[in-house]
Parts: structure tokens; sequence; C-alpha cells
């Protein structure tokens, strides 16, 4: 009954030949390559619990006064927006243990690219014919970032509304075109006329993500068509793929990573508090609190703004604000060198081959240290977004918490980028830098004399390089349940050719 | 001529003091003689304790005044070069410094910070009463009693008035140089309506002026209910600290829990490595 239905869906569709080429792909063995499986399976858990928010979030900024549960707003006046994320938190059955979960999910959503990005930088996986699912990725990084900042502006408490009076005067501070910007994004000047929060929702609900889903479509699928990169090792060359096959090995590991990702997320959200709002209160635009930050991805965004000195650049007729520089112009440099990056780096190194065999950081110190320096200029920043509650739980001057950050951001790249360029040429001229130690058991002989015998680094272990076999000579349908074929351990090739 | 480093270190330790001093003060203390027959009117808004025991608790208060305060403070309370005068500064004002641990310093050079109180509830107000027997004004020690207040006009009260400096959940943070807005936490009732009566160190005066009297209820009501036991309805609570905290936690915890988990289902080729050193050996 299932074989004649398949048939006949088969004689309609033609699915089983592609089908078939789609679960003979071979993914490369290696743990950093689930990186960006963590941002995908964390996608799907942020849309799951989003249309779950999308059923009880109010996107509206009109008044309403609050009667419910939670007595301290009792009688008060606040955002429908507010109101409604309120009730979510304490009306909805499960609502706030989803919020929660909404919520961590982003953070490790805008984490998990982040060091995903950090590996295929690292190992050089942008390089040809890679440079434009760089650019996607990169695209998708920045879109995570804008898509975390309007979810958390959306809920309109004290905290995320100090997060979009910054935003408008960033927006403002763009030269020229800055204040008709900022007027038309809000309906007006600050705070608008209460359409900033259905603005954002949304952007934040359908536009964005569905920008992110298109861009995350071609992103897999330029990566199915040129084949995972791979390291060296088992018999994996440039023009081969080396690893288990889509099915059944490597189908069941990432379904399992699946899970183990959303389990991370649902005990996060039932167990830690995350944006309390019923603690910080309706936004009121005259209303402030101290001590107020943007979530991790947006921090050293908020970090440069106060490390910032006071300079602004006055041209004659015009002057070009101070939060110009760290909230506009050095964004915009940042997003715009990591993109074009596989394009520099060709320049420099003259180097227009195809790359499949991945590099290992240490054999390319300059491009290993460039990263370090630049992933520590920005660490920095992301620490001098928490200047005052540095100097409070250090009991320290905050006047010198923010003079050692302005002097930090710039010395601490200035150390990296050396130490790791050291570090890296000198790992790649150690024989097994990196690897466990192999003891040496000292032996005195009947002569007398002594000699040192090198002992196993696995005692008991000896791993033998398998030469991969073609997965097209063996049938796969019948791995699962049954004895691997002829004892590979499931190592498989498959040429790699998309043209 | 040059001067020794103990100089410099005395001379330091003098403006210091002379700082905290004036800082202790306050503004209010300035124009102290012209509201303080103002402030006596609105006292009686703010309930006090119905009844102030007089001559032998004042004798203890003294005697406790004399061990423990006068060194800086001067018998008498008059002030020295040391410290400020407390005369006319009212019983809740001393309560207040008292009960907060932030007197008596260990060293008098040493920034007030909080701490237990070092004395019994008795003996502090008794220092206290003895201190406001000395010459009238200020504030009698309130009883911080809230019944009746509305903790949503509190709420909203705070939001405006408080939450400047010591954040919206009351953990308190640095202001510029080396003050602090403390933490609200822990507090009972008679010790936020002193604060927000007395102003105490660089915290603005809101009494009698920006907040009513029944507003000052409702923001007591307000910190003592909820910023001193916040709702975490949602789990750990982190310390009030926002998004800082929870970025730490997102990015070490849950990415990191997810990476761990990719090492243990992704794989970790050791070939890589022989491999690599294989083809090293050929080369040399």
């Amino acid at each position: 009954m299932i074989d004649r239905l398949f048939t006949w869906f088969d004689n309609r569709l033609a699915i089983s030949r592609s089908g078939r080429h789609l679960l003979n792909k071979i993914f490369p063995d290696h743990w950093s390559f689930m990186i960006g499986e963590i941002a995908l399976y964390s996608f799907i858990v942020l849309l799951a619990t989003g249309v779950f928010l999308t059923l009880y979030f109010v996107p509206s900024g009109q008044d309403v006064v609050y009667h419910g549960i939670y007595a301290p707003f009792d009688g008060q006046t606040m955002s429908a927006a507010f109101k409604s994320t309120l009730d979510l938190s304490f009306s909805v059955r499960g609502g706030l243990l989803m919020r929660q979960m909404h919520h961590w999910s982003a953070n490790i959503f805008v984490g998990s690219i982040v060091v995903h990005m950090l590996r295929v930088f690292f190992t050089g996986a942008f390089r040809r014919p890679r440079e434009l699912n760089w650019f996607i990725g990169t695209t998708l990084m920045i879109l995570a970032i804008v898509n975390g900042f309007l979810g958390y502006s959306i809920p309109d408490d004290l905290v995320s509304g100090t997060g979009i009076r910054i935003a408008y005067s960033i927006l403002e501070s763009i030269p020229f075109v800055g204040s008709y910007l900022a007027t038309l994004l809000f309906g007006g000047v600050f705070p608008g006329n209460g359409s900033i929060i259905p603005r954002f929702f949304i952007l934040h609900v359908l536009i964005v993500p569905l920008v992110i889903f298109g861009l995350l479509g071609a992103h897999l699928g330029l990566l199915v068509k040129h084949k995972h990169t791979q390291f060296k090792g088992n018999g994996a060359r440039e023009d081969n793929v080396v690893g288990a096959p889509m099915w059944p090995t490597f189908m069941i590991k990432t379904t399992g990573f699946l899970f183990l990702t959303t389990a991370v997320t649902v005990l996060l959200g039932a167990f830690v508090q995350i944006n309390p709002i019923w603690l910080y209160g309706p936004y009121i635009p005259f209303h402030v609190s101290y001590a107020v930050q943007p979530d991790w991805y947006m921090g050293w965004l908020d970090g440069a703004l106060r490390v910032m000195p006071s300079w602004e650049l006055h041209l004659p007729g015009h002057m070009i604000p101070n939060v110009f520089f760290p909230a506009v112009l050095l964004p915009g440099i940042t997003f715009n060198v990591m993109m074009a990056w596989p394009w520099i780096e060709a320049a420099f190194t003259r180097d227009d081959r195809e790359h499949h065999i991945l590099d290992r950081p240490r054999d390319r110190p300059v491009r290993t240290a460039v990263g370090a320096a630049v992933l520590a200029f920005y660490f920095v920043l992301f620490g001098a977004s928490a200047t005052d509650v540095l100097a409070n739980y250090l009991s320290v001057s905050l006047n010198v918490v923010l003079l050692s950050f302005r002097v930090l951001c710039v010395v601490v790249p200035l150390i990296v980028f050396p130490v790791t360029y050291k570090i890296c040429t000198e790992m790649s001229h150690t024989k097994g830098a990196g690897k466990r130690k192999q003891y040496n058991i000292i032996v005195r002989g009947e002569d007398g004399g002594y000699s040192a015998v090198p002992t196993e680094a696995y005692a008991g272990y000896r791993h033998e390089v398998l030469e991969p076999i073609d997965v097209d000579s063996v049938d796969l349908s019948g791995v699962m349940g049954e004895p691997e074929p002829t004892g590979t351990a499931g190592v498989y090739q498959i040429p790699r050719d998309y043209r | 001529m040059r001067r020794s480093p103990i100089h410099i270190a005395l001379a330091g330790a003098i403006l210091v003091a002379g700082f905290l001093g004036i800082s202790a003060l306050g503004a209010g203390a300035t124009t102290h003689s012209v509201v303080a027959k103002h402030q006596a009117v609105h006292a009686r808004r703010i309930s006090t304790r119905s009844s102030q025991p007089v001559a032998p608790e004042l004798g203890i208060g003294q005697t406790l005044f004399d061990e423990n305060c006068s060194s800086c403070h001067g018998i008498g309370a008059g002030g020295s070069s040391l410290a400020p005068s407390l005369l006319g500064r009212g019983a809740a004002t001393v309560d207040l410094w008292v009960s907060s641990g932030w007197m008596p310093l260990a060293v008098p050079t040493a920034q007030p910070s909080r701490g237990p109180d070092r004395f019994t509830r008795a003996q502090t107000i008794a220092i206290a009463n003895y201190v406001a027997s000395l010459k009238p004004g200020g504030f009698a020690i309130p009883s911080g009693d809230v019944t009746g207040a509305s903790v949503s006009l509190g709420q909203n009260l705070f939001s405006e008035n408080c939450a400047g400096c010591h954040t919206i959940t009351g953990s308190g943070d640095a202001l510029s140089g080396q003050l602090n807005a403390p933490s609200l936490h822990g507090l009972n009732p008679t010790m936020i309506t002193e604060a927000i009566i007395t102003a105490p160190g660089n915290m603005p005066r809101f009494y009698p002026g920006a907040l009513t009297a029944a507003q000052v209820r409702d923001v007591v009501a307000y910190v003592s209910k909820y910023i001193g036991h916040p709702d975490n309805a949602g789990g750990i609570g982190l310390g009030g600290n926002g998004p800082v905290a929870e970025g730490f936690i997102g990015l070490f915890i849950g990415v990191g829990a997810c990476l761990l988990f990719a090492l243990w289902v992704g794989d970790r080729s050791e070939d890589e490595e022989s491999a690599e050193d294989a083809l090293k050996e050929a080369h040399a």
C-alpha cells in the first residue's frame, strides 16, 4: 500500500532519483561543522515559540489601563503592547516559558552564528568558490542582530524603550538625511505618534524573518552545491568529499542535535529568568533607569558609544555629531570589511585557486592574528557596555573604568596580534603541537646505561587511516541495522563536482 | 622642599574626610535653618513613633554616643575637622546612618559602606534620640507604616524619581567619580522612609517638595515589598543586572552547552593530525 502510494507520487514528481542523490550526500565528520546547525535549530525554536507569542501579543502603542494579576501596575496606564506582554507572562498558560525560551533562543541564535562565522573565518572556508556564501552568511548575521533588537524593543518596557530612544538618536546622527529618516520611521519627533511598535512588530515577525528564511535557503543550497569543506586526513582531497552519508548516519546525528539544542533552550527558559519586564515597568519617555544595557549582540555598539570621546566634526554649514562615529561609522566599516574579506584576503595572497581543504588556523598566522585582534577589539567594546556595572561591583571609580576601556580597546588588539602570530608560527613549526603528551619511560639497561622509551598517546589504541570507499558503489539503504560493509566504520566518499 | 609620602597621604586623607563630611551634610545642610521650620510642619504628616521615651534612654544614648561617635563628631555632636556637626539633623538622620551600618566608621577616612547594624535597635534609637535632644530640627524616626499605601503609584514614582540612579530593579550602580547609588535590597520600611526624607549623601531631597507624605509612603511600600523581594517568576533572577548577565549566561551556558553537545555528537578526527605529521615527515 505504502509502496503503491510512493510509486504514484514518484511517477508524477520523480523524486526518487534526486532523493537518492540527496541521501547519498556525504558530510565530513568534525564537531566544528555542527556549529551552524545550532543556529539553524535555534531558528526553528524561534519560529515555533514566536508563533505562540504572536497569538497573544498586541502590537499597539495605544494606551490601556492595566487591571491584572501583577499588583504594582494595577490602574497604571501603559501601551497595549506592554500589557499584553505582562498578560503573556502572568496569565497565559505556558506564556512565560515561551517568552523566555524565545529570548534565550535569540541569544543562542546570534551567538552560534558568531561562533560559526569564527570557525569559517579561521579555517579559511570562505575562499573560492565560497565567497558568495560568506557574503550571504554575513548578511544573515546582520539580519539576526537587527531582528534581535526589534524583538527586544516591541514589549515597550522601560529598558527597551531606552534602547529605542538611543536608536532614534543614532538614526538622527546620520549626516544630512538623519533627522528625516528618524522622523519617517517614528512618525514624528521621538517618541513619535505611537506607530513605532506596530512598525517594529511587522518587521520583526514577517519581513526580516522572511528575508532570513530566503537567505538561509540560499546559504544551505550553496552548501549542498559546493559540498562541505573538509580537514586533511582520511583520504580527503580537493576533488572528493569524505565522511558519513546523509542517510542514515548524518540524519540521526543531526536530529539528535536538534533535540539537544532545543533541550538547552527549554532548560534555560524554564529555570533562568530573562528580560523580566514586570520588574522594569512600562516605557514612559520621561522616565529613565540607570544601568540599562542592550542584549549582548548589541553590547559592542553600546560600549563604543560609551568609550567614544566627545568629539564632533564641524563642517561648514553642517555638524557631524559625536554619535555618528561609534554608532554608524564603526558598524558600517565593520560589516563592510567583514563582507569584503574574501576579496581583501585574495588581493593580498594573490590566491585565486579553489579550496575545499580547510586551513588549520596555525598554518595561516596572519589571518588568524588579524581575526583574533579584531575579535579582541569587539570583546573589549562589549566589556565597555558594562562600565557602570563593573565600577559598582569592583568599587572602582566609574571614570577610571571608562578611561581604562579607552586605553584597552587600543592596547589589547595591539598585544593580541603579535602574540597570536607568534603562537601560530611556533605551533606550525613544532611537531605534535597541540596533541596529547606522550610520556617517556626511563629504563636502565643491563649495561648500566639509560634509555627513554616513549609510551603511546592513547594506550592500547592504534588509529588506522581508513581509505574511504565510493558511496555509489555500496547500497546504503540496507546499512541501518545491518553490519557495516567491509568494516569501514562508515567512511565514504563522493567526487566533488559542482559544475 | 620634598614632601614625604606620609605627608601627602595625610593631606589626601584630610581632603577625603572633608569631602565626605560635606557630602554627608548634603545640599540641605546649608539651607537647613530656613527649611527646618518647614520640615517640622511636614514631620507631623509622616507618621512617627507615638511615644518617645525620655529621660533614662537619653542617658544610655549619650554614653553610646560618647563611646562610639564623639571621637569624630565631637562631644555634644558639634562636629570636628573629621566629621560634620549633627546638631539639628534630627533623629531620623542618625537612625538611618547607624542602622544601615554606615556609621560608626572603622577608619575615619574610609567610605561609608553598608554593613550590619553594630547596635541593638534600642541602642540605635537611644543614640538617635540623644542627638535629636541636643538641638531641635530634622525629622523624628518614622514608623515605616505603609498600610493603605499604593504599590502601583509607588512603582510609577519609583520609575520616575529613583530608577535614574538606583536602577529600576533597585540593585544600585556606580555614579561618576567614587560615588555610587547603593542597592535598595534588604532595607526595612523605616530606613527607606528615612532615606527619602533626610536625603543622605548625594541623594537629592524629595521630601518635602517633590513628593507628598502619601507619595513617600507609596514609594516605601513599593520598594520594601517589590524591590526588596522581587517577583522572579521566571526562575533564577541573576541579581537584577539585566542583559549583561543574561548575555553571559546565553553565551557561556547556552551556546557553550550546545558546543559541548556538538563535540559529543560530531567527531574530532585524529587522522587529520596523523596525516599532517606523516606529510611533514615525508617532506623532511
